[in-house]
């Protein structure tokens, strides 16, 4: 038989169930659908509300949704109060009780519910005109009925206590007290307090202040037409009188100056709940939004093919999901990315957050992966306008936002016109990889010592389940005082060996980041002068003098100047062999403040106020008595200087430690010495010349 | 499943029910000669798509030993195919401007894909391509029994009352394979060979045993000959595939049991066993419930929430199963109450339903609840598709979506009280609470 017969006989066998087909590439899509956005109408009524129609036959269901716009009140020791009035707004009218309004919302089949900035309804057209009254009547004329306010208060309070399991309830707290700040309304976490003291007048006054129609916008969706829809509006809703709402203003959390690890223990978890995060000062509707969309969505913001949930889960295996927001905000929007991580690898997980996020800033996109995260959003947006909700989503934000009339309608186009430029550009911007906090609940026996290597200062604050902070340290021995503990310290470098050295010199590397390390000599003539000396080969790149009487620093291309006191506090103490019993002598509040944790071990901590505004920590390892790490915290700032000492070795009979690892704002000094010389000959002479 | 969602309804209440008066889903319906089932319902107002597999296969399927199979089988079905690299499924799909999904249940393990309209011959392509020669490799295999531990860590361990649902099904069933929870067992995960995975495909990833639902801005005919061109190749499988035969023996009286745990507030779970979905009991169950918790003025809510102020929230469903399952009460015990108060009250509700017909305003109040929640329920593409694949894989009928509300407006008060005496009894009743662990001395 011939070739060409076997063809033929091959077609008609496999014809009879499908033609070959080419399963090794995917087929090509048809032409791109045209995309269109539903109509909407928008109506302002006379007391200032303004009405939004979408229409939309079909289902034959109708839904009434009000949200009210204003920058929400910090309520202080009151926090809750607005949660509550908007809870509580269907809990009875002048003319209905809750059971009354319950029964009424159940019997159509409805859906009604409220809350502190809107309520909503919604049911079958059959039933909207009810619905809808019923709506006006809880919005209108509710009466928080006392017996209410105290069933509520008494669910809450259970609530409250079930926090305490809750990784994600905690997590909030913590993240909007720290992003946004305790002052901010954002930042605001309800207690047990908070709640007990809210009365019913604090309920009464927030509705009455900020439940005006001028802030108002009731969005009507489905089975209905504008012009119904309206009427409708105007029937239940015209006579609402309208009065100023209450205006505020107050300040947002600053930035934290470095990365700031923050904890709340949940003894037992078997995961951590982490976040990074910090706020964003950008509103909806920027010219940069769309660029920060795209951003986000190429990190974390949802796709499997995000870097976030590629590294983290489909690589590395750490967690379910990882992803990031971007949210964009008319007060204090917030940046987030965040997984659920199994313990062990929790610090790992925070390494690859931190990279990513760096990565996105630090590197532009390749064309062909921003093209498909293009792609994506194109999809996702067209998806969205299944819902007509979404519609009505849009025009509201074009009022409340003050957008361009056609935002939505140019979405698209602008969405396309993103470029790799774009995406760096923005991320430069708005991002904060090296100022930002690092949030974990979970469990911190097992987790926190961990990520102490990612905090600015080198310690890891701690916090209860609502954002406030907990005391760090176990109760120290009866009877042991500070004298003690310095003591023990110098004991086990050698006592008086250590003492009463005449001079020492340390000579070493310096490490100050990935590429960039020197060789490091350090020498005190005690009672004379420090020196420091940094070299990379033949060049000298700082040489430091500090005396009782002067300091000065030269600088490689810098040339040499005077060194300010405040910068020499510490290298003048460094000039008394045993500088820790002359500082806590000096210090009228010297204290063992407890027994904490450094890397695994128990450490007696002692703390003192230097001078005015300069505080220390200083940790002692508890077994061996050698200090194991000591933080400054300078005045009117909140980076420490934290210096971890590490592996004491002997030298002639005295101890010193042979690495020394100098943290602040997020950079780190690593200091290892080779040799280490007590009583070393050290050259009096640049102590004198001036 | 892939996705930060809950595996199974548990909480959310009964699933999408349908009203008469409503528009009727239309659709086509047909079998490939492999024994595909293929379903396409056509709606052009918006230009998506939704591209969905349902295979008839759960946690049910599985070997004692070997639970979490079908739920960890449903993640490395995304590592890739013959023709499709790790990892590609996502970039193939989300590059083309669509979502994607699966997630698994006792019963059956569901895939789709969301896209815009002409990229449905994609979506085909890859579940051909998961159907015909899924590619399963040790370093996905590695990978995914990591995310898969991660996922039961998150929606299971560390999650409050996260033991409920495995902790409840394990008392309710000692025989039948619903006493394990889909997650199943990691000690199980570690334990499969490289040839158990390939003989749970081989069994249960073939076309006779799947449904291939579309729905969306197509045109039926074109469609058609393009699941032709995709599907005809792929061989009807030959195995026979298991499904439990068991029924859960009746027991002979009350289960109480006390988990301990580290959540604050105690928690009171009820289950009684009731007959499988589709049956007329059923509906009738389903509608008592929806009188105990649907919504603020019923029965449950009103009594341990508002009046007696003893719970922070209760619920009650039907745990819709394929065999016979569960009917459910739970309630949140406020600071302070004893957990007994609010069993009391809930076994008093109970009994009420038991003594004292509903009268029909009542009984109409839950039928027009029942009625707005199957409007909603087709409000998308997406949920269309599951639907049909639903009725057409539990009962044969993907009709259903426009009849199965008649079966619960057919329940009258008589059924009411007839399933309340004879589904809910003490001897058959499993009573759990969850506790928090005393502290140690």
């Amino acid at each position: 038989m011939k070739p060409v017969s076997l063809l033929l006989l091959a077609c008609a066998w496999s014809g009879v169930l499908s033609a070959q087909i080419d399963r090794s590439r995917a087929p090509q899509p048809g032409p791109a659908p045209e995309i269109t956005i539903g109509k909407s109408h928008v109506e302002k009524l006379e007391n200032g509300l303004t009405v939004i129609v979408v229409e939309d036959h079909s289902l034959p269901q109708v839904s009434w949704s009000l949200s009210l716009d204003f920058v929400p009140m910090p309520e202080g020791p009151k926090a809750g109060a607005s949660r509550m009035a908007g809870e509580l707004l269907r809990a009875g009218t002048r003319t209905r009780s809750k059971a009354e309004l319950d029964e009424a919302v159940d019997f159509i089949g409805a859906r009604l519910s409220t809350s502190a900035s809107g309520a909503f309804a919604s049911s079958l057209t059959k039933h909207s005109a009810t619905a809808l009254s019923l709506l006006a009547e809880v919005v209108l004329t509710p009466t928080f009925p006392e017996a209410e306010l105290e069933k509520l208060r008494a669910q809450n309070l259970s609530g409250l206590k079930a926090l305490a399991t809750d990784p994600g309830g905690i997590s909030g707290n913590l993240r909007g007290r720290l992003v946004h700040g305790a002052s901010h309304a954002y930042g605001e976490v309800e207690t047990e307090a908070t709640v007990k003291a809210i009365a019913r007048e604090d309920l009464q006054m927030y509705h009455a202040g900020f439940f005006r129609p001028s802030v108002a916008y009731l969005v009507v969706v489905g089975d209905i037409t504008p012009a119904a829809g309206v009427a409708a509006a105007k029937q239940h809703f015209g006579a609402w009188k309208d009065e100023t709402v209450p205006q505020f203003a107050f300040p947002v959390a600053a930035a934290p100056r470095g990365n700031r690890v923050c904890f709340a223990d949940i003894p037992g978890s078997v995961q951590s709940t982490l976040h990074l995060t910090h706020g964003l000062d950008i509103k909806p509707g920027h010219p940069d939004a769309i660029a920060c969309a795209v951003m986000n969505t190429l990190l974390g913001g949802g796709a499997f093919g995000s870097r976030l949930m590629q590294n983290l889960r489909e690589d590395k295996a750490f967690t379910y999901g990882a992803r990031s927001s971007f949210d964009l905000d008319p007060v204090h929007g917030t940046f987030d990315a965040f997984a659920n991580v199994r313990n062990e690898v929790t610090d790992s997980a925070v390494v690859e957050f931190l990279a990513e996020i760096r990565r996105v800033r630090d590197e532009k996109p390749s064309v062909e992966e921003l093209g498909a995260i293009l792609r994506y959003m194109n999809g996702g947006f067209a998806r969205s306008l299944e819902q007509p909700e979404t519609v009505a989503r849009f025009a509201l934000n074009i009022e409340r936002w003050d957008l361009p009339k056609d935002y939505y309608a140019t979405y698209l186009k602008k969405l396309a016109a993103i470029t790799p430029d774009d995406v760096q550009r923005v991320a430069k911007l708005y991002l904060r990889p090296e100022n930002l906090y690092i949030t974990c609940v979970g469990n911190r026996a097992e987790v926190a010592e961990k990520l102490v290597r990612f905090d600015a200062d080198g310690a890891v604050e701690y916090f209860d389940a609502f954002a406030a902070p907990v005391k760090d340290l176990a109760p120290a021995p009866a009877g042991l005082t500070v004298q003690e503990v310095i003591n023990t310290h110098y004991t086990a470098c050698g006592g008086t060996a250590a003492t009463q050295l005449k001079s020492l010199r340390w000579v070493g590397t310096a490490e100050f980041g990935p590429q960039s390390a020197g060789n490091y000599t350090r020498e005190v003539l005690f009672g004379k002068g420090h020196r420091i000396q940094l070299r990379a080969g033949d060049m000298t790149l700082l040489d430091q003098i500090v005396t009782p009487e002067f300091g000065s620093q030269t600088r490689k291309g810098a040339g040499t100047k005077a060194m300010e006191d405040s910068e020499m506090v510490p290298f003048r103490e460094a000039l008394a062999a045993n500088r820790l019993v002359a500082a806590a002598a000096a210090a009228t509040d010297a204290l063992v403040a407890g027994i904490g944790s450094f890397e695994g071990r128990d450490v007696h901590v002692v703390e003192w106020t230097d001078a005015p505004g300069f505080s220390r920590r200083l940790e002692f390892d508890a077994a061996t008595g050698f200090l194991v790490r000591e933080t400054r915290m300078p005045p009117g700032e909140d980076t420490a200087v934290v210096t971890v000492f590490r592996n004491y070795t002997k030298f002639g009979g005295v101890f010193v430690a042979t690495e020394e690892e100098t943290t602040t704002a997020g950079r780190t000094i690593t200091l290892r010495f080779t040799a280490v010389e007590p009583n070393a000959a050290v050259d009096s002479q640049p102590f004198t010349a001036r | 499943m892939r996705s930060i969602l809950p595996v199974s309804g548990l909480l959310l209440g009964v699933p999408g029910l349908l009203w008469a008066q409503t528009p009727k889903v239309s659709y086509v319906e047909f079998d490939l000669a492999n024994g595909l089932h293929v379903i396409l319902h056509e709606d052009h107002s918006t230009p998506i798509v939704a591209v969905t597999v349902m295979y008839h296969v759960g946690s049910k399927n599985e070997s004692p030993e070997r639970t979490g199979m079908a739920h960890f089988f449903e993640h490395l079905l995304f590592e890739g195919s013959e023709h499709i690299g790790r990892g590609e499924f996502d970039s193939y799909v989300e590059g083309a401007g669509g979502a994607l999904n699966a997630n698994t249940t006792q019963d059956r393990t569901f895939y789709y894909e969301l896209l815009p309209s002409n990229q449905l011959e994609l979506g085909l392509w890859l579940e051909s391509e998961r159907m015909l020669h899924a590619k399963i490799e040790p370093i996905g295999i590695e990978t995914q029994r990591e995310v898969v531990k991660e996922e039961k860590r998150q929606r299971y361990d560390n999650q409050p009352y996260g033991m409920l649902l495995p902790k409840t099904m394990e008392h309710a069933y000692r025989e039948h394979p619903y006493r394990w929870t889909p997650i199943g067992s990691m000690d199980h995960l570690n334990a499969a060979s490289f040839e158990e995975f390939m003989e749970f495909y081989r069994t249960f990833y073939v076309p006779n045993n799947a449904v291939l639902s579309i729905a969306g801005d197509l045109d039926p005919a074109k469609t058609r000959k393009l699941i032709e061109k995709y599907f005809n190749d792929i061989p009807r499988g030959t195995r026979p595939i298991p499904r439990p035969e068991l029924r859960e023996p009746k027991r002979s009286g009350e289960i109480r049991e006390t988990v301990y745990g580290k959540d604050a507030l105690p928690m009171v779970v009820q289950a009684y066993p009731i007959p499988e979905q589709g049956s007329d009991d059923f509906y009738a169950v389903a509608v008592l419930n929806q009188l105990l918790s649907g919504g603020e003025s019923s029965r449950l809510n009103k009594r341990v929430v508002d009046t007696d102020q003893t719970a922070l929230y209760c619920g009650a469903f039907n745990f819709s199963l394929e065999d016979p399952g569960l009917t459910l009460a739970y309630a949140l015990v406020n600071m302070g109450v004893e957990p007994k108060t609010v069993e009391t009250a809930i076994n008093e509700e109970v009994a009420r339903l038991q003594t004292t017909p509903v009268d029909e305003r009542e009984l109409q109040k839950v039928k027009n609840q029942i009625e707005t929640e199957f409007v909603t329920a087709n409000s998308s593409v997406a949920g269309i598709a599951e639907s049909l694949a639903n009725y057409h894989m539990y009962f044969g009928n993907a009709a259903l979506i426009n009849t199965e509300v008649d079966r619960y407006l057919a329940v009258t008060p008589a059924d009411i009280q007839r399933v309340a005496k004879t589904y809910y009894t003490q001897d058959q009743r499993v009573t759990l609470y969850f506790l928090q662990q005393p502290a140690q001395p």
